[in-house]
């Protein structure tokens, strides 16, 4: 019975949908209507504009800059309310012997997350300061830097793997990203007359070039803090 | 239809993973199953709306020397990356309630929690 009703439920779901897929334009035609208004501006001036080649990169951090700080906002709230979940009203339960009963990490994961760790941290940074010219940036780098973060905490002591997140400006480094969004924005403001605005003129283009770059790297950092932390504060006691 | 359907593959296997999220969703009384389907729903929407910027035979949309026109559809893709930056946050708060649900009533099965309530 309740199968057959969750069936129904399914099929007068897709049906409509499957019907409006049918009726768009076809699938990767130019003359598609995404492609005819703003994409082919930003393709073709984004590049002298924005100052970054990846156009992606362009719409994110230049165009659409503010939709951005509120991404980076969205991702630090996220954090302070798993934290305010899992750690402010916990009611004081141990979490004092951890990881008795927990299966011991291989050899092999041991081995292959110690090998790799160099070229992952390596590829992280390469990943975050090269995204404006290449796939990348602040957001992709910093979640293989967490990603990292994670795989050591999983092979270290519970000692070792504290003393990867540095304790004292820990608080700093989480919020990095809507910090360094908004030290770039008055930047914007003073340099170029408009909060989160980057400076046109071609003689300012290296200047354009190192404000993105410290976006990036602000992304990447508080990304990988706020990852991390997640992580860390959900396995805090098991 | 099924012609229309045919050339709009991409679309409809978006529209089939949301399926298979709402599935998931509706029937698993496991807290974290039913998270996993929301974000197999998520990932439909994003899949879709990349598969929206799609232009045949486009190249990434990275300029440079040796890249030549058409080039695909930026726009979309610059969207999804805040969208997939909304879903980790939104299942990582999730999972945080989960965890706490656990710790406060010992189960995570959704049916459970309505006996014990």
């Amino acid at each position: 019975m309740r199968r057959a009703l969750v069936i129904l439920l399914l099929v007068a779901v897709s049906l409509p949908l499957l019907l409006a897929v049918s009726q768009l334009p076809p699938h990767g035609d130019p003359d598609n209507p995404p492609h005819v208004h703003i994409a082919p501006r930003y393709l073709e001036s984004g590049p002298e504009e924005a100052g970054a080649e990846n156009v992606v990169t362009a719409v994110i951090l230049n165009y659409r800059g503010f939709d951005t700080q509120g991404e980076v906002t969205v991702i630090f709230t996220a954090m302070a309310a798993v934290v305010a979940v899992l750690v402010m009203g916990s009611t004081g339960t141990a979490p004092a012997e951890r990881s008795a009963a927990a299966v011991p990490v291989s050899v092999i994961v041991r081995f292959i997350v110690r090998v790799l760790a160099p070229f992952i941290a390596v590829f992280s940074v390469y990943v975050v300061l090269n995204g404006h010219v290449t796939p990348g940036g602040g957001f992709q780098g910093g979640t293989i830097a967490g990603a990292l973060v994670i795989a050591l905490t999983l092979i270290l002591s519970e000692q070792d793997a504290r003393a990867l997140l540095p304790r004292r400006p820990e608080r700093l480094l989480q919020a990095a990203a809507p910090i360094t969004f908004f030290v770039v924005g008055i930047a914007g403001l003073v340099i170029a007359g408009d909060y989160l605005a980057y400076p046109r003129t071609e003689a300012l283009r290296w200047l354009t070039t190192i404000m993105l770059t410290v976006v990036e790297l602000g992304i990447g950092v508080g990304g990988a803090m706020v990852i991390a932390t997640i992580f860390r504060t959900m396995g805090a006691d098991r | 239809m099924i012609a229309a359907l045919w050339q709009n593959l991409d679309y409809a296997a978006s529209v089939a993973l949301f399926c298979i999220g709402l599935y998931a969703i509706i029937t698993k009384e496991n807290l974290i199953k039913k998270f996993m389907g929301l974000n197999i729903m998520e990932t439909a929407v994003f899949a879709f709306i990349v598969a929206l910027g799609v232009v045949d035979g486009g190249e990434a949309p990275i300029m440079g020397p040796g890249v030549e026109a058409p080039f695909i559809n930026p726009l979309p893709q610059a969207l999804i990356l805040t969208g997939i930056v909304v879903a980790v946050s939104t299942t990582a708060l999730a999972l945080s309630l989960v965890i706490r649900i656990w710790r406060q009533c010992g189960t995570i099965e959704a049916d459970e929690l309505r006996e014990a309530e």
